[in-house]
């Protein structure tokens, strides 16, 4: 059952940022077709930025929708990555497709279970604050495991994963570029469809008074798992994803903090909560850090945290506050046990 | 013609979208008990929370000896001699008895009359001072309720707002309850009482408001609004025995 | 049975550090409502700073206390008053949390920049000598980290016994609105209270250049060190919290020695998750971290 959020008056509204999104998507997709993605830098920054959107979309569904901070999504990416890795590495499922959507479903498959097993006794029994811990111990747990993982994992080098590419397919940035973008406008789909349904009802709620939410019959530990888990998928196709980039998954960059803290900041910049601020925030401090490195070099770290904090501070709804209404930050979790 | 100590006009307070009072007002003259009763939800709380400073107005006017409390916080409001006793009490249960008095009287010049206040505190409830190194959350109900007000005398109020005393209260305890807040009355303190045991409230006040869904509905005084047909039949039942 | 008294010992010492930034998190906790998840950060910054003072100007560290540990607390008034001050009036802990994380981001990028990524330590005059004592051995330095443990956590304790703004801050950790109430300034309190926390990471600062080597990413696992320590120890009591340092250390010291070095973070994150699972209210702690609906 589908619901729309604020009545008929919107209805243009909708339409119109529809029709842009369609039409911004339409203008990424084709762009490798008029600006060379292979050789250009292009290629490479818009891969990453919606290898991020992906990430930065999971991420909101949990935090910005249903107000449950995870800061553990690096240990998703990780293990989705690793899974993919792994599987593909031990010629598991015998395809030998490259980009082969059988594993990047098993890599998300693989976290959204390790986030059901390890989000029911967390958000069964802790408050908002501690579950965030959890989840940052649980990436810690992760990583660790990983990187002493011997002969399964291989360790701190991780899996090269090049031998193992198909006879005649040559690494093409393109394939990656629209591989990328599709999982990502699918990621949107996702958490757009879920959050206009009964579902999402269920998530604002929780968001916005867990207590009440409760007292009217909402089962609050199966969404809040249930967004976990679907955050958790998405992070680990992202990572299968952004495997099939690098060729060799290790956990220095498939584990690291970039990807706890930066789709958390992508998130918050953009508009928590919202549809669109995971692209606007992915887009921009993938933008920052980007360029920083040239010319700021190394501050744009700091830069970042900085503008984050000020973002969190005066622009509670993000850069999407700027233009509507948003929940934003001020309402996440607000005095709810 | 008696001082006005704390004059609500047309108070209008909302939480978020929802209204909870609508156009309150209320008089307290300096030296009186005034009873502020209702049922459940009338909004009683939330007036005193208003005039405490802990809730904002939309609209109307608080005024305390005349001035418009309007932009005070309630560290000023407390300053003024305003403090709130409020229901459940609140006490800080893992500290002392002293410790929860001290904190009373926290403000400056509360602080600098500190051993005046500790002397009539003990004095009106000669069972604090026993239990003085006890920790509050281990003393019995009456003896919180008398250490939740106490600690307001510590603040050297004007005016003392009581909420729910004789919330969990027995029938004896109660009465010993109401009977100090007499006492504390009659030492010059201006009393603004809200109960849902509204016998006892309207036996004890000089002045009484019944409130209703955020409306004042009656006003008159303790005896007037016992008599009243409509107060007895909604609140206080046929024969006289309290319904709520 | 001495090797693993040996090991015990070398646990409290190690542990010792926990405490004091677990003591720190415990007062913020108990008036904001929130785990400062930057501690851990923020104390390696200021070790950074003890390092710069002993290589640029030749200050030996514990004298380094009286610059660092003020300035600690400077900054963190600064901080509240800057940062946390309207999340934690509006008790908005979310906000806090993403504004910690923030701050975790911002603090550790900017030791990078500074010190950049190579990791740092102090070798002192003195950093060899032990003392000896019926086959235990035992280093001065670390000897005397758990003696700032100690004098930390008894200077927090008296001053939430024997002052007047410690008595408010115990009283908000119970009842925040109540303190309102009074008319105690409420921002006030909270302010006082993250100031003292984040002058605790000045003193584990010290203690942690004297003794450690460390890097901008050490605050991000010593964070999460601090925050075991406080789970273990539970939160609303200073020398619980110092106990839950201890034995984390001491956890931490025995899965070193008969298991390995590297399965020393599972350990810890171990116990961890465990004690979030199925003890959150911890060892000594008056409530804790359990779910109240």
């Amino acid at each position: 059952m589908r619901l729309l959020s604020d009545g008929r008056t919107l209805n243009k509204r909708r339409l119109i940022s529809t029709g842009l999104g369609v039409l911004a998507v339409a203008f990424l997709a084709t762009l490798p077709f008029y600006y060379d993605v292979d050789r250009g830098q292009f290629g490479i920054f818009f891969f990453n930025v919606f290898v991020y959107t992906i990430m930065a979309q999971g991420w909101n569904l949990l935090g910005g929708y249903t107000g449950q901070i995870s800061l553990g999504q690096n240990a998703f990416f990780g293990v989705g990555a690793y899974t993919m890795a792994l599987l593909w590495y031990n010629d598991v499922t015998k395809t030998g497709y490259y980009f082969d959507p059988v594993l990047m479903v098993l890599a998300g498959v693989a976290p959204a279970i390790l986030a059901v097993l390890v989000g029911i006794p967390l958000l069964s029994r802790l408050r908002g604050d501690y579950f965030s811990f959890g989840t940052l111990g649980m990436g810690a747990i992760v990583t660790v495991l990983f990187i002493n993982g011997g002969k399964y994992t291989g360790g701190a080098e991780g899996r090269m994963l090049v031998p193992k590419m198909p006879e005649g397919v040559v690494f093409n940035l393109r394939t990656h570029y629209w591989v990328s973008l599709l999982v990502a406008v699918l990621a949107t789909l996702v958490v757009y469809f879920m959050t206009t349904s009964r579902v999402g009802l269920a998530l604002k709620a929780i968001r916005e008074d867990e207590v009440s939410a409760a007292s009217h019959g909402v089962n609050v530990l199966k969404y809040k798992v249930i967004a976990f888990a679907v955050g958790a998928f998405m992070a680990g196709v992202a990572g299968s994803i952004f495997g099939y980039y690098l060729l060799q998954v290790t956990p220095s960059n498939v584990l690291t903090q970039n990807w706890l803290f930066y789709p958390i900041m992508m998130v918050v910049l953009g508009g928590t909560g919202t549809i669109i601020g995971p692209w606007l925030g992915a887009f921009l401090i993938y933008l920052i850090s980007w360029y920083g490195g040239s010319y700021f070099a190394g501050w744009d770290p700091v830069i970042t945290g900085i503008v984050l904090i000020l973002v969190m501070l005066f622009l509670p709804g993000g850069l999407a506050g700027l233009v509507g209404k948003v929940p934003g930050l001020a309402r996440i979790g607000r005095g709810s046990a | 013609m008696a001082n006005l100590l704390l004059e609500v006009k047309e108070l209008g307070v909302a939480y978020g979208d929802v209204r909870a009072l609508w156009d309150v007002s209320l008089e307290v003259e300096e030296g009186s008990i005034v009873a502020l009763v209702g049922t459940n939800g009338a909004g009683k709380t939330t007036l005193l929370k208003t005039i405490s400073g802990l809730l904002r107005s939309v609209h109307g006017q608080v005024l305390f000896e005349g001035e418009d409390l309007a932009n005070l916080d309630t560290k000023h409001r407390v300053d003024k001699g305003i403090v709130m006793v409020p229901e459940g009490r609140r006490l800080f249960q893992g500290l002392t008895v002293l410790e929860n008095l001290r904190l009373g009287a926290y403000l400056p010049k509360a602080r600098a009359g500190y051993d005046d206040s500790l002397e009539r505190v003990f004095s009106l409830f000669p069972l604090l001072k026993e239990r003085k190194n006890g920790k509050a959350g281990l003393l019995s109900g009456g003896e919180q309720q008398m250490l939740a007000i106490g600690r307001a005398v510590m603040a050297r109020p004007r005016l003392v707002m009581i909420d729910e005393a004789s919330l969990g209260l027995s029938p004896i305890l109660t009465r010993t309850i109401f009977g100090l807040i007499v006492e504390l009355n009659t030492q010059g303190t201006t009393v603004l009482l809200v109960e849902q045991n509204i016998h006892m409230a309207l036996k004890v006040c000089h002045r009484a408001y019944v409130m209703k869904t955020g409306h004042i509905m009656l006003s008159g005084t303790g005896e007037e609004l016992l008599a009243n047909d409509d107060v007895r039949k909604a609140y206080i039942g046929a024969r006289g025995s309290r319904l709520l | 049975m001495s090797v693993f008294t040996q090991v015990v010992i070398n646990g409290i010492l190690l542990g010792s550090m926990y405490g004091i930034a677990a003591i720190g998190l415990s007062l913020i906790f108990g008036t904001m409502r929130i785990i400062f998840i930057a501690q851990g950060t923020m104390i390696v910054f200021f070790a950074y700073l003890v390092y710069w003072s002993f290589v640029k100007a030749g200050i030996d560290p514990y004298l380094s206390l009286f610059t660092v540990v003020p300035f600690a607390f400077a900054v963190g008034l600064g901080m509240f008053y800057l940062i946390f001050r309207r999340a934690a009036a509006l008790e908005d802990r979310n906000v806090s949390l993403l504004l910690a994380v923030g701050v975790m981001y911002l603090v550790q990028n900017l030791i990078l920049k500074v010190w950049s990524a190579t990791p740092r330590g102090l070798d002192l005059s003195y950093s060899d000598a032990m003392i000896v004592v019926g086959g235990l051995r035992v280093s001065w330095l670390r000897l005397a980290l758990v003696g700032l443990a100690v004098a930390s956590a008894v200077v927090v304790y008296l001053f939430l016994k024997r002052t007047r703004v410690g008595t408010a801050v115990r009283a908000a950790s119970e009842d925040m609105e109540a303190v309102k109430i009074q008319g105690i300034n409420a921002v006030w309190v909270c302010a006082v209270s993250f100031a003292i926390g984040i002058g605790l990471a000045g003193v584990a600062g010290v203690g942690m250049a004297t003794v450690y080597n460390f890097d901008y990413q050490y605050g991000f696992t010593f964070a999460i060190k601090a925050l075991v320590a406080l789970a273990l120890g539970g939160i609303g009591n200073v020398y619980g919290a110092l106990a839950g340092g201890i034995l984390l250390g001491i956890i931490e010291n025995l899965a070193a020695y008969y298991v390995g070095q590297a399965w020393v973070e599972v350990a810890s994150y171990g116990v961890f998750m465990l004690v979030l699972i199925f003890l959150p209210q911890g060892l000594f702690g008056r409530g804790g971290l359990v779910k109240k609906v």
